[in-house]
């Protein structure tokens, strides 16, 4: 399973995806071809087996023979619905595994996505996603078999025509072809407003949640008539959305009355000449029914097939592709780790946008190998950025940031996981066992390494509770506190020798945060701690103060003279720290 | 805007609530205009022409097989039938549309317009997802119950219609349908057993797969920075062989169903070929006649259509019901009053007495669900106080807080805010005296400019987020103040913050802070209390808090216990007491964080 090829236009991603979908299942393919003769039968036989019927036997007095060609006919029928079945089949065989693809390509573009920036689509997003694809599988099977269905249709009306009265052929032919031209001149039109339509009422929808949503939100602003009013030209759009796709499927109606009723009216006209050049009553009768029976109906659910779950498919799918589109992952070639952890950064800066003010500007920082460092200043400041550029998953939009003299961004993916470690605030643990998800970082750490950290970074309590390494872990049933035990325990296990702590211990209580960030600060390595609690601070050889304007490093004694900021905090929160250093 | 009217400064839903879904259906009916008529008129024409046409074939037939014949009348005649049933199609086809979508816009902005009046208390009775269904697609399925029931009558009458034509041309034929239609019943019940679609197994895997992606979303920083998203998606997509074998499954019972659905119509059609055949064998039935009976029981063959759409009008009713109760919840009543002009603004004010944002409480009993959660609260917030409301979690905190604002009404007693109560207050005073802050803001409008400002000056929403310690953050996002809410990747103290600046834009008099400062850091809630104490201090703040902190800074805090006020006074008078301190117990930054987040 491939993901399709990223960096093309949704429209010929589309047409692309759709096409190999076909191709990468000849089998199923074939199948659906050869039962779909089994299938055309019927519509080659009826007009044939009643005319017989008519002409060869109640016409000529001879009932018995009549009733053995509407049998053969009745039979032709089963053959038909069994062909049905495994034509559905068929189209089940190539849809499926098209479904399993896009699931595919949603998620690992979701996870590569989310990768690069640091966040992925939530919970809403990911069950609309799964919408997209469902509509995307039934439309892209409905419009197989519509296709389909029309093309054999076509095939056995003009055989059985032919084998009646080849006169008669361009009767039926011409207007045919009139029709689906004037369809296919319509389509494009059609399926402008389809996806109008489509998009009116998804539009409507989110912007219903969101009022109800907002509902005490909006109360308290007194912006009750604001909302009316965004929700109110939603609720236009929809309605004029769904009235001008009616309008165009009025006048699709026309390209059906051309192709299937006008063959009716021609056969007819043209039947008294017909008669002169040697037609029965039979032969006209199973001409009409050839037209009534199969060609007008099939071209119907050709018109509304093509012309609604066509442009169905094509929404969904291109939802699907640039929603989760993303940029294909590095070439995994293991390069040197850098020699040593010794950490420079300089002028770095760094913006979210060309708008936007820099989070980390001109930014000059040393971290000797073993340094203990703490970051410290009100969220928002750029301190996880800064993080993420130390852990080269931002890069700077000026300067440098150099691992033991070597800049992050020639590090190759392995070498650089292998160097540093990084744990953010929102510990991840994944359904799977305990000891699954404290060697996600460490393959190989022996039984003896993993009761270590556990015993270092002060999970024991936890381990036990959940039943050891080889027990299930269910992230629903953890606190936010054990999660980050867990993930701390696994940056401990990390062969990486800087670690970078981004508030990861923020939901515990501060003794057992202390207790943790004593057991990295005794680990090998250098350590930098993104402070939640100012305790942090105290415990570190080093504080960086970020207050927004410029970010200064020093002990805590210097930055008490350097930085009003950290004065006015340390000042300001000395009861509260010892309070809880206490505690 | 038409289905919603403004009338002093409220929203109303337009004209009176019927009193039954039918009376809403109706309703609905009168308000698609000339539509539902249109429909009614094409589509019955379309079926009883569509009756006539096979009848007018035959006979066409009948007429021009004779040698000799010219195309005259009976051409004639099929050509004016066809082309009626072709405009009766076009045109209903544009009725049904039009109408459906007339009759739901209506509806719609109704509901829309219902809701916002009702206000927070229409979320408290029904469940958000609930509402919005009733207001998005039941209001479509209401909207669409005229074309609804006139279609399931246009489908009858060709399929009734078309019984009634075969019995005309032969009652053998008739009976050949109905016996037809019996016998291919049994046959087909005896030969595929009924296997009820097994889709619970299907949607168990597709969950499973979602939950999987969810989770490893969450910690898209740790997979990113440890470079494991092969590994991730492999885990995620586990799943994926179940979810195929299960789809295959429903696949096949579809595959079923389809056979059904494909033999019935021609066996009935060869059934009905076969009795005419050997009528016209016998003499009594000509060529054109055998094709009419032929093509009439296709029509006949309908009926189970006609039915399903009977059922389409039973869905529209349930759908109108569950539209009108939501119409039927009461909408607030707001009053005219204004407050009174604060004395002597603008110069210096004592404590209390003259300042303006006196807030009092009078015998107020709230009630949730018919238990009483407030209990005969009798309070006087002095204006300009910095007053926190403590308790354990279930104390009623919250309540109070919404009683303060009117964002709920007691079910006894009032609350006064300078002497006027709250429910005579227009709504626009009340909303520009009031500012609310949440623990969990929600943000609307297109920017966050616009988000905090909700009406206000783009200059008095700077000077707010800057109070409340949002500015530099909102600055450093990719479109600053003109980044979308929904684009702007924020954490729960960031969306906390402008949601602060918000409450610091509105509320002219009272700001009620709900819990709103419980996701910031030390440093950030810091700031966010120095402007609570300086920039904002003329106005009377409620502030229900958690950490004992919090309390200290105000100058008087209200200790609710049970729905009761238990004690109300200075932090350090209260602490005196052991029952008051055990209230900040569990919130103790380890524990209290611990369990909470």
């Amino acid at each position: 399973m491939t993901a399709p090829p990223t960096g093309v236009g949704p429209e010929a991603g589309v047409r692309e995806v759709l096409w190999r979908a076909l191709r990468a299942r000849p089998r199923h393919l074939a199948r659906l071809l050869g039962w779909s003769f089994a299938e055309m039968a019927p519509s080659f036989l009826s007009g044939y087996a009643i005319a017989h019927a008519l002409d060869d036997g109640f016409a000529a007095r001879d009932p018995m023979t009549g009733l053995g060609w509407l049998l053969m006919l009745a039979g032709a029928w089963v053959a038909a619905a069994i062909g049905a079945r495994q034509v559905l089949l068929s189209i089940a065989g190539i849809v499926e595994p098209f479904r399993d693809d896009l699931l595919t390509h949603i998620v690992t573009g979701a996870l590569h996505g989310a990768a690069t920036t640091g966040r992925g689509p939530d919970t809403a997003a990911v069950s609309r996603l799964n919408r997209q694809v469902e509509l995307a599988r039934d439309s892209f099977g409905a419009v197989i078999a519509v296709v389909r269905s029309f093309v054999f249709s076509v095939v056995g009306v003009v055989l059985g025509v032919l084998s009646l009265m080849g006169a008669a052929l361009p009767l039926v032919l011409l207007p045919l072809v009139a029709g689906l031209a004037l369809f296919l001149v319509s389509l494009p039109a059609m399926a402008v407003r389809q996806r109008e339509a489509i998009l009116a009422e998804e539009r409507t929808a989110s912007s219903l949640a969101s009022m109800v949503e907002g509902l005490r939100d909006v109360a308290a602003c007194g912006a009750e008539d604001g909302t009316a009013a965004v929700v109110g030209v939603a609720v236009d759009r929809q309605a004029r959305a769904t009235r001008g796709l009616a309008r165009l499927t009025a006048v699709r109606t026309i390209s059906l009355a051309v192709g299937g009723w006008l063959p009716i009216l021609l056969v007819l006209a043209a039947t008294p000449s017909l008669v002169r050049d040697g037609a029965t009553a039979g032969v006209v009768l199973g001409t009409l029914t050839y037209v009534a029976q199969s060609l007008t109906p099939a071209l119907g659910s050709l018109v509304q097939g093509v012309g609604v779950n066509g442009v169905r498919l094509m929404v969904a799918l291109e939802r699907i592709l640039t929603t989760s589109a993303h940029r294909l992952p590095e070439p995994r070639e293991r390069g040197a780790a850098p020699p040593g952890t010794l950490l420079r950064l300089r002028g770095v800066t760094f913006a979210y946008g060309p708008g936007a003010d820099p989070v980390v500007d001109g930014l000059d920082l040393v971290v000797r190998e073993g340094e203990h460092l703490a970051v410290v200043g009100p969220s928002g400041i750029g301190k996880s950025t800064m993080a993420a550029l130390v852990a080269g998953l931002l890069r700077p939009a000026e300067g440098r940031v150099l691992i033991g003299g070597v800049p992050v961004e020639e590090l190759d993916r392995a070498a650089l996981c292998r160097t540093r470690v990084l744990i953010p605030q929102e510990a991840y643990v994944f359904r799977g066992t305990l000891g699954e998800n404290l060697r996600y970082l460490a393959d190989g750490a022996s039984d003896a390494d993993v009761e270590k950290a556990i015993d270092e970074v002060g999970m024991t309590a936890l381990a036990r509770r959940l039943g050891g390494c080889s027990a299930p872990v269910d992230p629903s049933e953890l606190s936010s506190g054990e999660r980050q035990l867990i993930a701390l325990t696994r940056a401990y296990l990390s062969p990486a020798r800087l670690v970078l702590l981004d508030e990861a211990t923020c939901h515990l209580d501060p003794a057992a945060e202390a207790r943790a960030e004593e057991a990295f600060a005794r680990r090998d390595g250098t350590l930098i701690v993104i402070a939640h609690r100012l305790t942090s601070a105290l415990r570190a050889r080093r504080v960086l103060v970020m207050d927004g304007a410029r970010a200064q490093a020093g002990t805590h004694d210097e930055m008490v003279d350097a930085s009003p900021l950290y004065r006015d905090l340390m000042g300001r929160w000395d009861g509260a720290v010892t309070a809880a250093a206490d505690s | 805007m038409s289905g919603t009217r403004t009338r002093g400064g409220q929203v109303t839903g337009s004209g009176p609530s019927p009193q039954t879904a039918d009376g809403l259906l109706l309703q609905v009916l009168r308000r698609s205009g000339r539509w539902p008529a249109v429909y009614a008129v094409t589509a019955l024409t379309g079926a009883v022409v569509e009756l006539l046409l096979p009848g007018a074939l035959g006979h066409a037939v009948d007429v021009l097989v004779k040698p000799g014949a010219e195309p005259g009348n009976a051409l004639l005649v099929c050509a004016v039938l066809v082309a009626t049933v072709v405009v009766c199609d076009a045109v209903a086809v544009l009725a049904a549309g039009s109408g459906g979508a007339q009759a739901a816009r209506w509806l719609r902005r109704r509901v829309v317009g219902h809701v916002l009046a009702g206000g927070p208390a229409v979320s408290r009775r029904f469940p958000p997802g609930d509402l919005v269904t009733r207001a998005g697609s039941n209001a479509e399925e209401a909207g669409a119950a005229p074309e609804a029931l006139i279609t399931a009558m246009a489908l009858l009458v060709p399929a009734f219609g078309s019984l009634i034509a075969l019995a005309l041309i032969d009652p053998w034929l008739a009976v050949a349908f109905s016996v037809g239609l019996a016998v291919i019943a049994v046959v087909l019940r005896a030969f595929l057993r009924e296997t009820t679609a097994v889709s619970g197994g299907y949607q168990e895997a597709q969950s499973d797969l979602a939950t999987r992606l969810i989770d490893a979303l969450s910690g898209a920083r740790t997979i990113a920075a440890a470079g494991t998203e092969e590994l991730e998606a492999g885990r995620v997509l586990a799943p994926l062989p179940r979810l195929r074998a299960h789809g295959m499954a429903l696949w096949r019972v579809n595959a079923r169903a389809g056979v059904q659905a494909a033999i019935v119509v021609p066996l009935l059609e060869i059934a009905v070929l076969g009795v005419g055949g050997f009528r016209l064998a016998a003499g009594e039935l000509t060529a054109g006649q055998l094709f009419a009976a032929a093509r009439y029981a296709v029509l006949g063959a309908g009926i189970g259509a006609a039915l399903g759409y009977l059922n389409r009008l039973g869905r529209a009713r349930s759908a109108a019901r569950r539209v009108q109760e939501v119409l039927h919840h009461p909408a607030v009543a707001y009053g005219t009053h204004e407050l009174p002009a604060p004395d002597g603004s603008g110069g210096p004010h004592e404590r209390t007495g003259g300042r303006a944002g006196r807030l009092e409480f009078r015998a107020v009993t709230v009630c949730v669900d018919g238990q009483p959660v407030l209990r005969d609260v009798d309070l006087v917030v002095p204006g300009g106080a910095a007053v926190a409301v403590v308790g354990r979690s279930g104390s009623g905190k919250s309540l109070l807080a919404a009683v303060a604002g009117r964002l709920a009404d007691p079910d006894l007693g009032e609350v006064l805010l300078d002497g006027v109560p709250l429910s005579r207050l227009s709504r626009a005073a009340l909303r520009a005296a009031v500012g609310y802050a949440f623990e969990r803001p929600v943000l609307f409008g297109s920017t966050l400019g616009e988000a905090i400002a909700v009406g206000r000056s783009e200059r008095a929403a700077r000077a707010a987020a800057v109070a409340a310690a949002a500015d530099p953050f909102i600055r450093k996002l990719p479109r600053a103040y003109d980044t979308a809410p929904d684009e702007a990747p924020m954490s729960g103290g960031e969306r906390q913050r402008v949601g602060l600046a918000r409450a610091f834009a509105h509320g002219g008099r009272l700001l009620v802070l709900d819990d709103a400062t419980s996701s910031l850091d030390t440093v950030t809630e810091y700031q966010v209390a120095r402007a609570l104490t300086e920039e904002l201090r003329d106005r009377t703040r409620l502030i229900v808090a958690h950490r004992a902190t919090t309390a200290a800074r105000a100058d008087l805090v209200v200790w609710l216990d049970e729905g009761r006020v238990r004690g109300c006074g200075p932090h350090e008078v209260l602490w005196q007491d052991p029952g008051y301190r055990a209230v900040f117990q569990v919130a103790e930054p380890g524990a209290g964080h611990l369990v909470r987040a």
